[in-house]
């Protein structure tokens, strides 16, 4: 009877497996156009499942077998379910085959099942708690209706009875993981996410690759949005990826704006993002919401406002400007979902369209249009710091080895103390290096990251015409944004550069013997790394390197390197200044004091200025250069 | 906008970019060596206030450009000599070297100065006529001189090129010989050189035509000058104006440092370094007035010294660049603590000219609160680093300046520490000396102690007269006394202090005895407190009269200060009497007798007081010390050798393991000296602790 029934539930449920897939498949076709290789991206996928994705899985050891195994279990049981039990292939081998599949997902399922019993904060609950049951189900019911096949046990166990229970289980199982998988329950995530891996929009992140730069607004072409308004205006790899979402909430245990108590979810943004393009309210979401935004009371389609003119949208904007761009988020998801692309966008269409930066944001835009720094000093004022350096200026040499960009710490007077720290660095070792002087103009990444990709092209135009003016061979900064933005984000605008963080630059220099140092004596040191330098740029070892070399041995926080926690000032969050319940370089600075670090070395003015506004009693904050100036011993001067 | 941003806007000066707005003015350091030069200790001294991020740094106040304009009287620098140019070039780098500027000032002193000494000089003036503050008579300047001595300030410009240094300035201030013609009220010559306004100005402006013509218009050349010199008889401000726009119209000047009053009389000296009586900036009118008619930028020295003042007067726009002198000799990094956001840890200058009277005594200048400044070349620090061995207990008794100078000493080296004062408040007789009018600024010395040593985390105990079961009980290694002492009014008997007849100086600033109606001061010392008595008196009503056996009442308060106490004891009627001894004090009645003596003749005479006052200094308060001496490892005592020399004292390789301690005392419990031989004391010591 069961042979009669089974073919039956598994083309059937496959059947609808496919409508399903056809009808998200057109809501994803919502999205605008992107121009990714649809072939080569689905020949890649087997191997940006199993090598890229499963490294990031494999951060969490138990979650990443129990994934081997059940999710293995399952691809193979489907496969081999569909020939013995569907195509009724009277094969011992398979059927054997499907038998050890099975036992892989049940004992998979088994620790799936095992981690609901207590789940974890981060993890969604919902449909997600009945997943283990329906993978018992599934792996169950297919174990047992092919025991007969294989000849272990007669098959007159094929009575009715039985076989109704069977079928039941049947049904449940095939019930979640074929019907389900297309039609919005747990399993959506491996339909959606691998084709999102296939289709995803930042290939370069495969094979061990980075790809952080934010991609660039055409403003030539007139069919293309300012930004991001509704659903329908991201692209549709972007929603497929949104799609692919397993609600695990690794994002969210790493989200500083979400520690600190501001309206920012990066799990429950893309999870609205889903809704978003599905239509619907977040009333069945089964996570941790925003702080201090409930549940229920906001709703969106493909089609309407993400952030309502009037009412409730999809989204609030405050949960968009709590972002400080750390990418703790997009590090942590195992289905590589890019957060902080989704956020500029929509930021975008605030800036741009709708002139809704809030705070400070606005003010500090039109100091940068005004006076191409922040916050709009006397462009003519950018040299003051070094006024008794006599610092070669490129207009006046034309060429140099390295050009020394200051970024908008120029005008700072504690990040004045680094660079001029640096310079005293680049001295000792005789480097052959200039500066811009007046000329430099801000990197634009404020503008970019708050949305303002006009007065960021604007700036990143203007300051690759000037150095394309000289002649240098490489740019060395103190500045992990200005270094970022310089070496990842201005080559869509033409300008290629050799560019390397001062760390990394120092490093060098002492490892070609530029550069000696005396026995440190001074506190002990951890090293908070930036963002921008680590995250984003993957340096993670020149610092750490570069103190070791001068002796100083550094007491690692526990969160750092990859998962070091944001100082809270990137992204322009400062300046949007949403408020939270703590502030985010108050919860850095316990991190560093928990080490019991008398000095905390960083390498961003950002960071620096972060942490020092930290009240006292706390560890001194001194930048890494300020650091290995102190160490210096330089070669007696010719008398 | 950064809170100090104007502070920090560099600026150009003829050809030369100066990296901010703060200039340390020039000023007799009383530091040259060997003839006039600009030797070990000098250079140090400069190089300190480059380290410390001063933008500009105009030394030697006074150099002199002739032999016949003495320099040995103060040690001034001597340009008079190719012999000078290796030094300047040591200054010159040494400043350099950290990202400063250096200038000098070069001068012909004519009439101001000494005659009686050295080469027996003849000293020079436009028409001869005696200068009072220095009692300096001068011969009548011959025309054949004033071209030498024209001829001599271009010579003294370019040995200050060819050394390196960043520029000159002509000093036509404090009465040298440029301003002694300008100056209808010296200058009553009917020759080209006096008479009319062109021939007054000649001589300076033969000498800047001079000076530009050596030196070329690639070296700074500026000029000092006054803004009014306040004597009915002498230039206005209106005339400053018209002479500062005269020479700025030569385009040969560079820069206009302008200061407030002229100084050849003693009254007229106390504004040019307004002590702490003076309200802020008190001349800066004077400077806007001149800057308003020059092309040329403007500085302005008197009284700037605080950030937030500097701030507001460069963003006023009033002058262009700000003196902030006696700042950086309280503290010559100033300008880094600004920069590092450390301002509560600037030692600021409280006006008690300790440096400036000092230098009028042809005596070094010092710092009342700094010890450090201009010690810097016998290893004095300014950082104080932390020690590398071992971290002690150290109690110091008595917050006083020596006490809360060791007690910051000692923790700066990382040791612990626990100051004990039996007051409520830190100070000792600082805080009486604030007490009095016009000195409260004096607390400024305490106040920037209370905040180093509770960012030092210095352990207080406060309203604590700590005995020797107390220090014991802190298991010390080092015990550092500097109680203090008590007023030594008893030192004679006739005095009735044992009877009650007289009252210290101390209770009277202290509160602790109400004024009577009609006071008599006796003071033996002649230095602040008792004037200060007298005023407070006064100021409170009584009538006053300040005797004393020594010449003069306030005869040992240096020349800018004594001016400041005459204003304001001679308008409350203070009568102020020299040459008799008080001999004896009885009771008559409800009155008290004084009865004085005249210290010349042996006659007697007697006021019929309701109260009387004695000043008599210091006794040293030595109980303690000898309480302990026997106890401690090194008996108490200090190594005199090695604390002149400014090394460790060898018994801190001793171990102090145990109950076992070093003892020292420093202060007024050794002997009674002031604030700043009590600072001195505590610092050499404690340093290397």
């Amino acid at each position: 009877m069961l042979n009669q029934i089974l073919p039956l539930l598994i083309f059937g449920a496959l059947l609808l497996a496919v409508v399903g897939g056809v009808r998200r498949i057109r809501l994803w076709r919502n999205g605008r156009p992107s121009d990714v290789p649809i072939m080569a991206g689905l020949a890649a996928l087997p191997r940006r499942y199993l090598v890229d994705l499963h490294h990031v899985v494999a951060r969490d050891k138990y979650i990443s077998n129990t994934h081997v195994a059940t999710g293995g279990g399952f691809v193979a049981a489907a496969i081999l379910a569909i020939l013995v039990h569907g195509l009724q292939l009277n094969s011992q081998i398979l059927a054997w085959a499907l038998l050890a599949a099975t036992t892989s997902m049940f004992v998979g399922a088994l620790f799936v099942a095992k981690r609901r019993v207590q789940p974890p904060e981060r993890l969604s609950k919902g449909p997600w708690m009945r997943l283990p049951k329906s993978l018992l189900a599934f792996s169950i019911g297919f174990f047992l209706v092919t025991l007969p096949v294989t000849g272990l046990v007669p098959a007159v166990l094929g009575a009715w009875v039985l076989a109704l229970i069977l079928s039941v289980l049947i049904i449940w199982g095939l019930g979640e993981m074929f019907f389900g998988m297309t039609w919005g329950g747990p399993m959506k995530h491996a339909f959606a996410g691998a084709l999102h891996l296939a289709f995803h929009r930042r290939a370069e992140r495969f094979n061990g690759g980075r790809s952080t730069g934010l991609k660039p607004l055409h403003f030539d072409d007139q069919q293309q949005p300012l930004g991001v308004e509704k659903p329908s205006e991201f692209t549709w790899n972007q929603l497929l990826g949104f799609d692919a979402c397993v609600q695990c909430g690794r994002c969210e245990a790493m989200c500083p704006a979400f520690a600190a108590g501001q309206p920012l979810n990066p799990k429950k943004l893309i999870q609205d993002m889903v809704v978003g393009l599905a239509g619907g309210s977040d009333a069945a979401y089964a996570g941790s919401p925003y702080p201090g935004k409930p549940l229920g009371e906001h709703q969106g389609g493909p089609f309407a406002s993400i952030i309502a003119r009037e009412g409730q949208g999809l989204l609030d904007a405050e949960t968009l400007w709590s972002c400080t761009t750390c990418r703790a988020c997009v590090e942590e998801c195992p289905m590589m979902i890019e957060h902080v692309d989704a956020i500029v966008d929509m930021r975008r269409h605030l800036t741009l369209e709708r002139g809704q930066t809030p705070n400070k944001g606005a003010e500090v835009i039109d100091n940068l249009i005004a006076t191409d720094n922040p916050n709009g000093f006397n462009p003519a004022s950018r040299m003051n710091w070094a006024a008794d350096l006599a610092l070669p200026v490129l207009s006046d040499v034309k060429r140099t080895d390295v050009l020394l960009w200051m970024g908008d710490g120029a005008f700072d007077m504690r990040n004045q103390r680094s660079l001029r720290a640096l310079v005293k660095i680049l001295r000792a070792a005789k480097v052959d290096f200039a500066v811009l002087g007046n000329e430099e103009r801000d990197s634009g990444d404020v503008a970019r990251r708050l949305g303002d990709e006009a007065t960021f092209q604007s700036l990143a135009k203007r300051n690759i015409t000037t150095l394309a003016q000289y002649s240098f061979r490489s740019i060395v900064t103190c500045d992990p944004h200005s270094f970022h933005v310089l070496k990842n984000e201005y080559s869509d605008f033409g300008g290629q550069y050799v560019v390397y963080h001062h760390s990394t630059f120092i490093n060098h220099l002492r490892q070609t013997g530029k550069l000696n140092f005396a026995p440190y004596k001074g506190g002990s040191v951890t090293y908070h790394d930036p963002c921008y330098l680590g995250r984003y740029n993957g340096e993670y070892d020149a610092p750490r390197d570069l103190l070791a070399a001068a002796g100083i041995q550094v007491i690692e926080m526990e969160r750092s390197g990859f998962r070091s926690r944001c100082c809270g000032g990137g992204g322009g969050a400062p300046i949007t200044d949403i408020p939270g319940k703590q502030r985010i370089p108050d919860m850095r600075m316990e991190d560093i004091k928990q080490t019991g670090a008398e000095i905390v070395a960083v390498g961003c003015p950002q960071c620096t200025a972060m942490l020092e506004g930290v009240v006292d009693p706390r560890p001194e904050v001194l930048d890494i250069a300020e650091i290995i100036a102190k160490q210096l011993v330089e070669a007696e001067e010719a008398a | 906008m950064s809170q100090f941003d104007a502070i920090f806007q560099p600026i150009q000066i003829g050809k030369l970019t100066i990296r901010n707005r703060v200039v340390s003015t020039a000023h007799a350091e009383v530091h040259a060596t060997d003839g006039g030069m600009t030797t070990d200790r000098y250079v140090k001294y400069y190089e300190e206030k480059a380290k410390g991020g001063c933008g500009l740094c105009i030394c030697g106040g006074s150099s002199v450009v002739s032999i016949d304009s003495p320099q040995a009287w103060w040690s001034s620098v001597n340009l008079s000599t190719d012999r000078i140019i290796p030094h300047f070039q040591n200054l010159a780098d040494a400043v350099h070297k950290h990202g400063g500027k250096i200038m000098i000032q070069i001068t012909h002193m004519g009439r101001r100065s000494r005659w009686d000494g050295y080469n027996w000089t003849t000293l020079v003036s436009p028409s001869g006529i005696r200068e009072p503050v220095h009692r300096s008579t001068c011969k009548t300047i011959e025309p054949e001189e004033i071209q030498r001595i024209i001829g001599d300030y271009a010579k003294a410009a370019r040995r200050a090129k060819e050394g390196g240094l960043d520029g000159v300035e002509l000093s036509a201030v404090h009465q040298h010989l440029i301003d002694q013609f300008w100056s209808p009220r010296v200058n009553k010559r009917t020759d080209e050189w006096g008479g009319s306004y062109e021939n007054r100005m000649r001589f300076g402006m033969e000498v800047l035509k001079a000076v530009r013509e050596e030196v070329g218009p690639d070296f700074v050349v500026g000029m000092r000058i006054c803004g009014d010199e306040f004597h009915p008889d002498g230039l206005t401000h209106e005339d400053m104006k018209q002479i500062a726009a005269y020479y700025d119209a030569t385009g040969l000047v560079d820069f206009f440092g302008v200061i407030g009053s002229g100084c050849d009389t003693h009254n007229t000296l106390a504004n040019v370094i307004p002590n702490m009586s003076y309200p802020p900036e008190p001349f800066l009118h004077l400077a806007a007035g001149i800057k308003e008619v020059v092309k040329a930028p403007v500085i302005h020295a008197q009284n700037i010294k605080d950030p937030n003042q500097a701030q507001r007067i460069l963003e006023g726009g009033y002058v262009d660049m700000v003196g902030m002198t006696r700042a950086h000799i309280a503290d010559p990094h100033i300008i880094a603590k600004i920069k590092m956001g450390q301002i509560d840890q600037i030692r600021q200058c409280v006006g008690a000219n300790y440096c400036i009277d000092r230098q009028y005594q042809g005596l070094d200048v010092l710092c009342i609160q700094n010890a450090a400044t201009s010690r810097e070349y016998m290893g004095l620090p300014h950082i104080i680093g932390k020690t590398e061995g071992v971290v002690r207990k150290v109690v110091v008794v008595g917050g006083g300046p020596a006490g809360m100078e060791a007690a910051r000493v000692a923790a700066e080296r990382g040791h612990q520490v626990v100051l004990f004062e039996g007051q409520a408040q830190l100070g000792g007789q600082i805080t009486l000396a604030a007490k009095a009018p016009q000195r409260d600024q004096m607390a400024g010395i305490t106040r920037w102690y209370q905040l180093e040593l509770a960012r030092l985390n210095v352990d207080l105990r406060l309203n604590t007269y700590a005995d020797e079961a107390q220090i014991k009980a802190e298991q010390p290694d080092i015990v550092i006394l500097a109680v203090g002492g008590k007023p030594f009014i008893e030192q004679v008997p006739e005095w009735g202090a044992d009877e009650g007849l007289i009252v210290s100086s101390w209770d009277i600033l202290d509160g602790k005895v109400e004024p009577g109606k009609n006071v008599l001061v006796y003071d033996t010392i002649c230095e602040f407190t008792g004037m200060s008595t007298a005023d407070y008196l006064s100021e409170k009503g009584s009538k006053v009269e300040l005797v004393t056996d020594d010449v003069k009442p306030g005869a040992a308060i240096g020349g800018t200060t004594f001016p400041t106490y005459y204003r304001s004891l001679y308008p409350k009627e203070v009568i102020m009497t020299s040459d008799l001894a008080l001999h004896k004090v009885y009771r008559e009645d409800e009155q008290l007798v004084a009865v004085l003596e005249n210290e010349y003749t042996g006659q007697l005479e007697e006021r019929v007081v309701d109260q009387v006052v004695v000043e008599n200094g210091v006794r040293p308060d030595e109980a303690l010390y000898y309480a302990l001496k026997q106890q401690s490892l090194n008996k108490g005592q200090i190594d005199i050798e090695a604390l002149y020399a400014i090394q460790p004292q060898p018994c801190l390789s001793e171990s102090t393991a145990g109950d076992d301690f070093l003892l020292f005392r420093i202060g007024d419990c050794t002997a009674p000296r002031n604030t700043h031989a009590a600072i001195y004391d505590a610092l050499r010591l404690c340093k290397d602790f």
